[in-house]
């Protein structure tokens, strides 16, 4: 009797508990999938940006280029200015993002008096080589960012942000 | 283990009788649909309260994209919808419910009214879920405002000129709610906002707790 | 189970009689064996209506997405405005001649006034001891009264209303760029057409011009022998005129 009456009320919670979860799972999951929407979106961009930099101008010695392109933030839409390191090596042009891989400081090159074919980055003092190595010892832990190139009527064009190439 | 942390809360807070009270407490049966089907009259307080957490829940997560502002606020409510995902589904929620809780709500304030349950002892709970009604319908003055689209503004247009026509002090509560005499615009998105999702919330939730403690004290009314 | 320390508690909602042991509301008290525990009994039934409801709401979420109209314009006057269903009685009241003009703040005050202060005050209203609908007939004939006018007020605001012109005077307009030295575009400014349809063909007094899914020899058609509420013969120009205009219109779309 008493054991009859104890399985019956375990029943009762079991169904509670599953049309309670049912309710709560109808209501939450649209809203987490709403919430995380920015974790699943697909970032765009990659498109090349022209620059004003004349391709013949660039030297072995790093400049920065300016590029102007449009981010759209969401329902925000703006004009965004970047820039790059960009540098001959040979044939090859490189150019390299100047954002720290430390805390995301920008770096300058020759920025440290006594480093003057380095990379220096203000905030804390971090180096890296021409080729965008971090020197040791330094507080950044990666290389820098390379952007893809590529030319157009003489002029130089920028692309998306890809993890450095030439250091391994 | 988990018993275990229950027994240690347990042993400071003694907890378990006020858990033990809401789960205990006996409901009659003339209010159960399960035992006389015309009882579903009585649950519609239960489903105004289920659709009021959807609508808190909703709005939380709307206010993740929402921005109250003239320029952006279309144009996040677009992109909230349009693009984001379950977008639809969330905004959906939240503007059916808000027609949904009245309609509930409108049906509950009838089955108290022909019931004759707002007879004493329960006059005060009576006149709490009056003042949660009208804290509702505010909830959706002030929320038809924030998509910032064309019915919103002029319909907001037309209830703020209603408020202004109330004698000697209109004109006050109109620039109260409005933010300017003239304009309807940046600060009255900034206040209705804030209304809607700071203020009457708050009432909101402070008039359910007396509402939900006065049925504990008082029972729920007897059948007919 | 009792697991309690026998501690106090300030603010304790718990309904207890003096001796600190729970007792039943009297109401329903007389009725024992009938009562049924809170947990689990008698919320899973109320739970099981609740998923019920909830199923019925995500239907309906899904099968009409929440309107949006377009951006808010405070230039544009010719937007008729309408509240929210629930404010419709309220509308529709102050279009009355007793409850508006002179007479506003009977409409806008005195009459919803009246109304929320007796629905607050109901149970010193009515105080006599009897519950049956029945048996009160004076409280459940104003409450009656009161319905049948709030249906009756919705239903007039709902009938009067042009729901085709409110569906086109919010409607989202995607803009599309105008090629304002484009011939077509020369005869649609010099003709009237554009005093209905807009500087930029968004509409107006007409609806827009955008997206019309018209062939040039229905545009020319309507030119001439008009179409709803706009009359023949607003046209008058060459018929050479009236082909690039033609084919002005039918070559905009958006996107």
């Amino acid at each position: 009797m008493s054991n009859n009456r104890v399985s019956r009320r375990q029943f009762l919670n079991y169904t509670l508990t599953g049309v309670g979860g049912f309710m709560a799972a109808g209501m939450l999951m649209p809203m987490v999938r709403f919430a995380v929407d920015p974790v699943l979106a697909k970032k765009g961009g990659g498109d090349f940006v022209l620059t004003e930099q004349k391709i013949s101008e660039l030297t072995e010695k790093p400049v920065k280029v300016d590029f102007t392109y449009e981010q759209v933030d969401a329902w925000y839409k703006s004009d965004v200015t970047d820039n790059a390191w960009v540098y001959k090596d040979g044939d090859k042009i490189i150019a390299l993002s100047p954002v720290c891989k430390h805390l995301g400081c920008t770096v300058n090159w020759g920025g440290d008096k006594k480093e003057p074919n380095q990379f220096y980055c203000p905030c804390h003092s971090g180096r890296y080589e021409k080729n965008g190595k971090n020197v040791p010892k330094t507080p950044p832990l990666g290389p820098l960012d390379e952007f893809q190139v590529k030319e157009k009527d003489g002029y130089l064009m920028i692309g998306k942000v890809v993890p450095n190439t030439m250091v391994k | 283990m988990l018993n275990k942390i229950y027994d240690w809360v347990d042993e400071r807070l003694d907890i378990t009788p006020i858990w033990r009270d809401i789960a205990d407490h006996e409901v009659p049966e003339h209010v159960n649909p399960a035992h006389h089907f015309s009882a579903f009259v009585y649950c519609f307080g239960g489903l105004t309260f289920f659709v009021t957490v959807i609508q808190i829940l909703s709005g939380m997560f709307l206010t993740m994209y929402y921005v109250p502002d003239v320029v952006n606020a279309w144009k996040s409510v677009y992109y909230l919808q349009n693009e984001v995902g379950a977008g639809e589904i969330i905004r959906g929620m939240h503007h059916w419910g808000a027609s949904l809780v009245i309609v509930m709500m409108f049906l509950h304030t009838l089955r108290v009214f022909f019931t004759g349950s707002y007879k004493k002892p329960r006059e005060l709970n009576w006149i709490v879920g009056v003042l949660i009604f009208a804290v509702i319908l505010g909830l959706g003055f002030t929320g038809y405002l924030l998509p910032w689209d064309m019915k919103a503004l002029f319909a907001t247009k037309v209830g703020i000129e209603i408020a202004a026509s109330v004698p000697f002090i209109g004109e006050q509560i109109k620039i109260l709610l409005a933010g300017d005499s003239t304009i309807l615009g940046a600060q009255t998105l900034t206040r209705f906002f804030a209304i809607h999702v700071f203020f009457l919330p708050a009432a909101l939730l402070g008039l359910l707790a007396a509402h939900f403690i006065m049925i504990r004290r008082q029972g729920i009314s007897g059948p007919l | 189970m009792h697991k309690g320390k026998g501690m106090k508690f300030v603010g304790d909602s718990r309904v207890q009689d003096k001796k600190g042991q729970k007792v039943y509301p009297p109401d329903y008290s007389e009725y024992p064996g009938k009562n049924e525990p809170f947990w689990p009994d008698f919320l899973l039934k109320e739970w099981m209506v609740g998923a019920v409801f909830l199923i019925g709401y995500l239907i309906l979420t899904v099968a009409h997405p929440s309107p949006l109209e377009g951006q808010a314009d405070p230039t544009n006057t010719s937007y008729i405005p309408l509240p929210d269903w629930y404010f419709l009685f309220l509308y529709q009241l102050l279009k009355y001649e007793f409850a508006s003009g002179p007479y506003n703040i009977i409409g806008a005050m005195v009459i919803p006034g009246i109304a929320f202060g007796a629905l607050l005050l109901v149970p010193f209203l009515d105080r006599g001891p009897e519950r049956r609908p029945l048996k009160r007939p004076l409280p459940v004939a104003f409450m009656l009264l009161a319905l049948a006018s709030m249906i009756f007020l919705t239903w007039e605001s709902v009938a009067n209303h042009d729901w085709a012109a409110a569906k086109r005077q919010g409607e989202i307009v995607k803009e599309v760029k105008i090629d304002e030295a484009d011939p077509g575009y020369a005869v649609y400014s010099k003709q009237s057409c554009i005093n209905c349809h807009g500087d930029k063909l968004q509409g107006g007094a007409g609806p827009k011009l955008i997206d019309t899914g018209l062939s040039d020899k229905e545009i020319i058609k309507i030119a001439h022998d008009g179409v709803g509420t706009m009359p023949a013969g607003q046209y008058k120009g060459s018929d050479e005129d009236l082909e690039k205009l033609a084919k002005f219109i039918s070559g905009l779309k958006s996107e």
